[in-house]
């Protein structure tokens, strides 16, 4: 009876083990900055995170956007974030899709609107990041066929596909109305799906290694931990 | 790896088995311990599986219909209020029939049907955006004639196209909604001054909450993009006072319904492409 406990438990570790070990898919990430200028950030001051326009092709996913939003505001060195939208519809219509600056270079007139740079101070603003990019499947295939019937269901074979989550922030700062510099990550992972009645997903979550990756970058970048 | 590369990339499948619906008779045989109460009632057994079958059935093909496009109905949109300097006018606006009602209809690639109902959107968001835009703004209807009020100047606005697409035509991810407006302005003389098509575009990806409520969030993007374009075109002090006569106007009226836009330099309509 031992025996049979013991082989059967064996077995349920090794099965454990297994989907625990393989339970994400590979994934190799790259994250680099480019600095401009000297940055770093004061206790009430915040920062906003902005997609680029639409206009220009940008398909950047909405909540790739609240993720990193999530992230630069955890933690112990958590930086004031401004949600979005409340920026956008707080300077409507300055920020739409449209009307948005889409260099520094604009920055100056922006400002010279009526009310724009007070509401701009107003919220503690002192950094816009634009996200730029996407997360895209660049590669798959296998074959994975499931039955169901009136005696059970199952799947069988295997899939596997590739992800690229390549994403560029560029930080403004509203300070010196110029750019702060750049920071970039490009995650790239393969995911699996083998299945022997049961599918087993081995998911590789390029997007969320590419979220963690950027805000971590980002926020030492902001508070200028590179330079000290 | 190797097998990746070898094996033919294939879409998953699910392979169904048929539905089967019992018959009344296998429900009441099986069933023994009330057999002999349901004995009597084996007519009105067999009557009730017969509807019960056609309320299935109904719902299943309804569901089928349902899968192949999409009703999508928007609320008036609201829009914040602009960071603009209020443009001292008091201005009449007046709504076509169909900013009160407008239905789009379209089938995508033969296959799916799409219909958007914008309702009063049209309506209340016009209404809004020139409150915000202007001093005073009294909102006329068809059957009014202007030229007894007293406005600074009389706002058209109307829907020239509609459009939009679907993840299936561009193959990505978004749906996008195309609204080509035209703002016509009337100065107090009842002359047409301004004739601008104002176009619109929004785009939203397809999310969690489905196709529809992609759709519905890209129209309301096409209308703030409309609403950041008016503001825009009518944040030149030289157009406001050439509009309200309080300056020497460029502008040389323009004939209602030809084809030609606003001939003034100053004045004339620009496509926003």
């Amino acid at each position: 009876m031992n025996k049979l406990w013991s082989s059967t438990a064996t077995c349920r570790l090794i099965l454990a083990a297994t989907v625990v070990g393989l339970g994400a898919g590979c994934v190799t990430s790259r994250v680099e900055d480019a600095r401009e200028g000297i940055t770093g950030i004061e206790s009430d001051e915040s920062v906003v995170i902005m997609a680029k326009s639409y206009h220009l092709g940008n398909e950047t996913e909405a909540k790739y956007i609240a993720c990193i939003e999530n992230a630069l505001a955890r933690g112990s060195k958590g930086l004031r974030v401004i949600p979005h939208k409340q920026f956008v519809d707080s300077l409507f219509p300055w920020f739409e899709p449209r009307t948005a600056p889409t260099e520094t270079k604009g920055l100056p007139k922006l400002m010279e609107r009526p009310g724009v740079a007070a509401r701009i101070r107003e919220q503690g603003v002192r950094y816009i990041i634009w996200l730029d990019g996407d997360t895209e499947k660049v590669a798959g295939g296998g074959s994975l066929s499931c039955a169901a019937g009136p005696g059970g269901g199952g799947c069988f074979g295997f899939a596997w596909w590739q992800n690229d989550s390549d994403y560029n922030a560029s930080v403004w700062d509203l300070e010196g109305l110029e750019s702060a510099g750049t920071v970039t990550a490009d995650v790239s992972g393969t995911s699996f799906l083998p299945a022997l009645i049961v599918p087993i997903p081995l998911i590789a979550r390029t997007q969320a290694a590419a979220c963690k990756g950027l805000a971590n970058q980002l926020r030492s970048f902001i508070i200028s931990d590179e330079l000290t | 790896m190797a097998i990746c590369c070898t094996t033919r990339p294939r879409a998953l499948q699910w392979i169904r088995s048929p539905i089967r619906i019992n018959s009344g008779t296998y429900v009441g045989d099986s069933r023994s311990d009330i057999g002999t109460s349901l004995a009597g009632t084996h007519a009105g057994q067999q009557h009730l599986i017969a509807t019960l079958r056609t309320v299935f059935m109904g719902t299943l093909f309804a569901s089928l219909a349902a899968g192949c496009g999409s009703n999508v109905v928007l609320d008036p949109p609201t829009i914040p209020e602009p960071l603009m300097t209020t443009i001292p006018m008091s201005v009449g606006v007046r709504m076509p029939e169909n900013f009160e009602s407008f239905i789009h209809e379209e089938e995508v690639l033969g296959r799916e049907q799409w219909k958007i109902d914008l309702g009063r959107s049209n309506a209340v968001f016009f209404a809004q955006l020139f409150g915000y835009m202007f001093e005073s703004v009294t909102v006329v209807s068809a059957a009014d004639d202007p030229s007894i009020m007293s406005f600074d100047a009389l706002i058209e606005p109307s829907i020239d196209e509609f459009e939009f697409s679907v993840p299936n035509q561009t193959k990505t991810d978004a749906f996008a909604v195309w609204i080509r407006y035209r703002i016509k302005v009337y100065d107090r003389d009842g002359k047409l001054v301004v004739n601008w098509p104002v176009s619109a575009y929004g785009k939203s990806l397809t999310t969690a909450m489905g196709g529809s409520d992609a759709l519905q969030r890209a129209a309301i993007l096409a209308m703030r993009d409309a609403a950041a374009l008016v503001i825009i075109k009518f944040d030149e002090p030289a157009l406001i006072s050439s509009i309200s006569g309080t300056s020497e106007s460029t502008a040389a009226p323009v004939e209602d319904g030809g084809e030609a836009t606003a001939q003034a330099t100053t004045l004339a309509g620009d496509d926003d492409e």
